[in-house]
């Protein structure tokens, strides 16, 4: 009857889910991910695009291949070491928008050491790393202590310190560090004890060694130590922390170090393994890349892993769709970016239950 | 004197040296030639990138193939070696590049894939299979100046130009002894924005030229933008890169334009028939060879002025030198003496503005 349609109406709750099942988390992740490669096919397919070649050319071509594989790995090496550089500082708040920084300022650690000569030439590639660690390590010292001295916003100070360092690199390539043999801006090459070998298949160098040491580290520190345990508590509730006597400052200021490390060492990578020298190129976007990683895996060293390594594919995958279709940069941007984006609203639907409500008017 | 022809035939012998290795094993080309082209930016940015994307347009109709294309590969070597490795394994022969910061890559690839070409224009690198060209550009950028000096009422002109090192350099000094050509009075005052592209820098520092009474505008930066504001403020200004009548019809005077097809569809003729031998030191192409040529003249050149012009290109086809001494720097100093003429080397150091330039390097 028409009466009992006004009386009892129906609408849409919100209800916070008080328990998570892994598994159940799982599929909503994969089901938002499907939706996102979704709704990418069918741009690629108005495209002009072959339904056929998507699969064989970004999936078969990035994942089961050697030639795509190794690729990836390359590409998700520097992907792991900011994704861990944004978790170590996010997970206790400290919000470090200056990665792209910091890896630039390992780079130019790590160059110093290169174009002066400094210590003898078999550890000269360590030194380079010790640097660059320290040199990005140095670039986010300020923030850090802005923020717990003086509780300045980390937002806004690791962010403009991204343009100091972009800068400082164009005056170095510009002007002291120019490559004396050629005169053009960038720094003169690295020689070859100042590189990162590769492992001896396909392109893969060491940097996944450096990787690989620097997941275990942090799995440690965040996973296993004290201070791990520490931090997750100033995460979670500084006040709380604070009153119970926890020194949340020291914490948060060594985060926040320990992010910055994490990030030259990134920039060592990048240099001493694929770039060979300090160029204006450099960062290129790793930073924000880690960003979104660290967000994506929650903070956490070993799905962070799996995220870098997935995203890596991602870039690859979009990197053959330019190259084998000629496509626009921007339409590959949007797919990797609807994908991300998918993947990062299903954290609504963990958190949340979606419900159709009944009830009674009275 | 004597010095001077002992340096130039050590030179010599030492390049005769270089060639004589290059004819060592002349390049071959495995099958019929299946370009791909490696482009670093957008292909529609407006400028330097475009201006590659229509001479590929033209070669394709010339030469009757199909050169495809990838639009924004960043100057990272893990960026450009995969997706010159996947134009490789899919049978592509000749690999052209678009940008200094691919040197290094292409120089690995080169001596990675012997049997495919590579080409990169602005590029430092070269090999048995690696040509490294760029343009006489200070040529075209002269011819300019020349309608820049003779438009010019307050005997004030200005220029933007990107960074401040050797083939940027040479585009300002050229512009100005162009100018000088029409009109011994006038003077040019340059802005370095520190950037290839950065259409908001630009646009401060063209405004900033115009309030200090300058009413021709030159420029070498990726984008239209200081034509643009010339058209606003109803000054007149000449462009790079493209013929920028497209942007600002009403100011723009001349343009010194990019005409690779010029000099590649030759090359890649001579690649297919077997006669390639990569110059050691890298094509710098003249106006007479491909590069750059001018787009000249807008309507508001007298016709007298643009005759002028074109007999002083005839004059540089025919082996007139822009930088014939003497030339003076800023503090008065001689660079290059009464009766004598750069090397290319001294044009690719040139480390100094000449006289009646405002404006530093630093």
């Amino acid at each position: 009857m028409a009466s009992l349609n006004i009386l009892s109406a129906r609408r849409l709750t919100l209800e916070v889910r008080q328990r998570v099942n892994p598994i159940y988390r799982l599929a909503i992740i994969l089901g938002a991910a499907s939706v996102g490669l979704g709704i990418c096919v069918g741009i690629l397919l108005d495209a002009g695009v072959n339904l056929a070649s998507i699969y064989e050319e970004f999936i078969v071509f990035t994942f089961f291949n050697a030639a795509g594989i190794s690729t990836v790995i390359v590409e998700s090496t520097p992907l792991v070491l900011a994704g861990l550089s944004a978790a170590l500082a996010f997970r206790v708040n400290f919000w470090n928008i200056g990665i792209e920084g910091q890896v630039l300022m390992g780079v130019i650690g790590a160059t110093l050491i290169a174009i002066f000569d400094i210590g003898p030439q078999s550890i000269r590639i360590v030194l380079m790393l010790i640097f660059a660690v320290g040199f990005g390590a140095l670039w986010a010292l300020p923030p850090a202590l802005l923020k717990v001295r003086l509780n300045v916003n980390e937002v806004i100070s690791t962010l403009l310190l991204n343009y100091i360092a972009f800068y400082f690199v164009m005056n170095q390539v510009y002007g002291p560090w120019k490559d004396p043999r050629d005169k053009f801006p960038h720094s003169e090459k690295y020689e070859t004890f100042e590189r990162l070998p590769e492992i001896g298949w396909e392109q893969v160098h060491y940097g996944i060694l450096v990787a690989a040491v620097a997941v275990v580290l942090v799995w440690w520190l965040i996973e296993r130590s004290r201070f791990g345990i520490r931090s997750r508590f100033v995460g979670a509730n500084p006040r709380m922390a604070l009153a119970i006597g926890l020194p949340v400052s020291l914490i948060t200021a060594s985060s926040a170090l320990f992010s910055g490390g994490m990030a030259g060492t990134a920039g060592f990578v990048i240099a001493s393994a694929t770039e060979f020298r300090l160029t204006p190129a450099m960062a290129a976007g790793y930073g924000f890349s880690g960003i979104v990683i660290a967000f994506l895996a929650g903070n956490r060293p070993i799905a962070t892993l799996v995220v870098a390594f997935l995203m890596g594919g991602l870039y690859v995958a979009g990197a053959s769709m330019k190259v084998f279709y000629s496509l626009p940069d921007a339409l590959v941007g949007l797919i990797q970016a609807i994908i991300v984006l998918s993947v990062t609203a299903s954290e609504f639907f963990i958190r949340y239950r979606l419900r159709l409500a009944r009830y009674e008017r009275s | 004197m004597i010095k001077r022809i002992v340096a130039i035939a050590a030179v010599a012998v030492l390049a005769a040296g270089f060639a004589g290795l290059a004819h060592a094993d002349t390049f071959k080309l495995d099958g019929d030639p299946k370009p791909a082209w490696i482009y670093f930016n957008v292909k529609n940015d407006g400028g330097w990138t475009q201006a590659i994307d229509e001479a590929r347009q033209r070669m394709e109709a010339e030469l009757g193939i199909e050169i495809p294309f990838v639009e924004k590969v960043p100057e990272i070597a893990s960026e450009i070696k995969p997706a010159a490795e996947r134009y490789i394994r899919r049978g592509h022969n000749i690999i052209i590049g678009s940008a200094f910061g691919y040197s290094d890559a292409f120089k690995e690839l080169s001596e990675r894939y012997p049997e495919v070409a590579f080409l990169n224009p602005a590029g430092t690198t070269n090999g048995p299979n690696l040509q490294s060209f760029y343009g006489r550009t200070y040529e075209s950028q002269y011819l300019c100046g020349m309608v820049a000096g003779a438009l010019t009422k307050s005997n004030k002109i200005g220029f933007v130009a990107a960074n401040p090192f050797g083939l940027v350099n040479w585009t300002v000094n050229a512009y100005l002894l162009g100018a000088r050509q029409l009109n011994p009075d006038v003077t040019l005052t340059v802005v370095f924005t520190g950037a290839w592209n950065d259409p908001v820098k630009e646009r401060a520092s063209a405004q900033a030229l115009v309030e200090q009474g300058i009413d021709v505008i030159g420029q070498h930066v990726d984008t239209p933008t200081p034509q643009v504001v010339a058209q606003e403020q109803g000054i007149f200004g000449t462009g790079h890169h493209r013929d920028m009548r497209e942007f600002a019809p009403q100011a723009t005077a001349c343009s010194s334009v990019w005409v690779w097809d010029r000099y590649l569809t030759p090359t890649f003729k001579k690649i297919a028939a077997g006669q390639w031998e990569p110059n050691p030191w890298g094509d710098f192409i003249s106006i007479g060879d491909g590069g750059t040529d001018i787009a000249c003249c807008g309507d508001m050149v007298p016709q007298d002025v643009a005759d002028k012009v074109m007999a002083e290109r005839e004059a540089l086809v025919n082996g007139k030198h822009v930088f014939q001494g003497p030339i003076y720097d800023q503090a008065g100093t001689v660079r290059v003496a009464e009766g004598e003429v750069p090397s290319d080397g001294d044009l690719w150091g040139m480390d100094y503005l000449i006289q009646g330039v405002t404006g530093s390097l630093n």
